[in-house]
């Protein structure tokens, strides 16, 4: 029924009157001469409702049956359409708004990366540009199940992947992969010995012969843990060694840094580029060209959300700052405090667990350069397995 | 084999009527050559030698083509006119 008022509606009719006459005959004929007459009133206020292209024909019967018709009701859209017509505007704008949201819907608007956690949302982004998914692109021209099947073939860390179509957004889901534990090799016999020289403070000894004590000194490759072990039958079998043996070592390191240095100054010359980006093309907004020279470049882009839905739309404003290269002479105290800075940084990069106990530095000038050289006491696990190899 | 339909025809019998009626609020006639009477209580339409008359009330003809007719409404009646 739903159809049929559509059709109706789309069509147009007339809802009209019928005066006088007879009423039965003037519908008997009407309907041999082709027309379609629904919603038929009876006698007392005789009147139906008929296409709008068949009013016209109905005149003849209407003659015949000796009534006379009165149009009460115009319905459906070419009435709409001509009530419209003086304003051309509202219906060009109309047709217009129809257009672009048909056209609009045929086309992906934006993709939602979801799930990813280690992966950078970019990257998935510029695969799924590469394979053909990106802002822009037909729906009709996607084939989700094979960019799906490129991805996981691309990011080998990806464990399951989806590409929902919400509409006009593409919503990425990603699932990555559990690391596996590193499994430590405990096969074959091994001795523990010192991987650098040092005091030892404590002893943990998991599987093996002890060789030293707490207080001991070691040098570098010294065993500290015997993998041949004496059982209580005095018989001697190999196993593999395992330690935590915490020993006081001393790092050394040397940072130079030349107090005649090239230092990068803002010369004070910006430009700001804008672009609007929309289904992946880049309208510019600023018609200003590359600078020439030495510049430091950054772009930040505004991507626009609408109710939680990301827009096709986005800014992109790159702000060029302009930059030239000074030659600085620093002072002896400001030459500490970068070497100081480095200090820390290697410190950060020692050996997991070692704990810095104290730090003892000298700086000398040589030749316009800071020589700092520092000695740092650090209490850290220094066993390391060496593998015992049997001959047979 | 020949068809029922067209052994009527052959007969000079002209399509028959056929009729569908919903509990006693819809008729549906498929063959009418006519409104002979159209009012709120009565309706009566011919087909082909019978005259079909509706009683009822509050009945209107929902929708009316050159050979088929609508009829809905409260029917208390239908006769057939030979």
């Amino acid at each position: 029924m739903l159809s049929l008022r559509i059709t109706r509606w789309l069509m147009g009719y007339v809802r009209f009157s019928v005066i006088g006459g007879s009423p039965e005959r003037f519908f008997n004929s009407s309907v041999r001469s082709g027309a379609i007459l629904w919603n038929i009133a009876s006698r007392r206020n005789s009147g139906a409702c008929v296409f709008a292209g068949g009013y016209k024909g109905l005149r003849p019967s209407a003659r015949r049956a000796g009534c006379r018709l009165r149009v009460r009701e115009r319905r459906g859209l070419p009435f709409l359409l001509r009530r419209l017509q003086p304003h051309r505007g509202i219906v060009a704008g109309f047709a217009a708004f129809l257009v672009i949201l048909v056209l609009l819907s045929l086309h992906v608007w934006c993709i939602d990366v979801t799930g990813n956690t280690t992966m950078d949302t970019r990257t998935v982004l510029s695969a799924l540009s590469e394979n053909g998914l990106y802002p822009g692109v037909r729906k009709s021209e996607i084939n989700t199940k094979k960019i799906e099947q490129k991805l996981m073939l691309m990011f080998p860390k990806i464990r399951w992947m989806t590409i929902n179509t919400q509409g006009c957004k593409m919503q990425v889901c990603i699932q990555e992969k559990t690391e596996r534990p590193k499994i430590e090799k405990q096969e074959g016999a091994c001795n523990v010995k010192a991987s650098t020289t040092g005091q030892v403070v404590a002893i943990r000894v998991f599987a093996g012969t002890a060789q030293v004590k707490p207080g001991d000194a070691v040098v570098e490759g010294q065993l500290l843990v015997s993998g041949v072990v004496e059982n209580e039958s005095r018989e001697t079998m190999l196993v593999h060694a395992s330690a935590e043996i915490i020993a006081e070592t001393t790092h050394s390191c040397e940072i130079q840094i030349p107090l005649r240095q090239s230092v990068r100054k803002p010369t004070g010359n910006r430009a700001v580029r804008r672009s609007l980006q929309l289904f992946g093309a880049d309208f510019p907004l600023t018609f200003i060209g590359r600078p020439k020279g030495d510049y430091d470049i950054s772009g930040v882009q505004t991507r626009f959300r609408l109710f939680g839905t990301l827009l096709p739309i986005s800014l992109y404003e790159e702000n060029w700052n302009g930059m030239r290269t000074v030659p600085v002479e620093i002072s002896r105290q400001q030459a500490i405090g970068q070497a100081k800075k480095k200090l820390s940084e290697y410190e950060r990069n020692l050996p997991e667990g070692t704990k810095v106990l104290s730090a003892q530095a000298q700086d000398r000038v040589k030749n316009g350069t800071l020589v700092y050289s520092a000695s740092i006491k650090c209490k850290e696990n220094i066993s390391k397995q060496s593998e015992i190899l049997i001959k047979t | 084999m020949v068809h029922k339909d067209n052994l009527l025809a052959h007969a000079g019998l002209s399509m028959p009527t056929h009729m569908e009626i919903n509990g006693n609020t819809e008729a549906v006639v498929d063959g009418c050559k006519g409104v002979l009477e159209y009012d709120t209580d009565v309706i009566r339409i011919r087909t082909g030698r019978l005259t079909v008359r509706f009683t009822g009330r509050g009945l209107t003809i929902r929708c009316l083509t050159a050979d088929a007719l609508v009829v809905t409404g409260f029917l208390t009646g239908i006769e057939f006119l030979v």
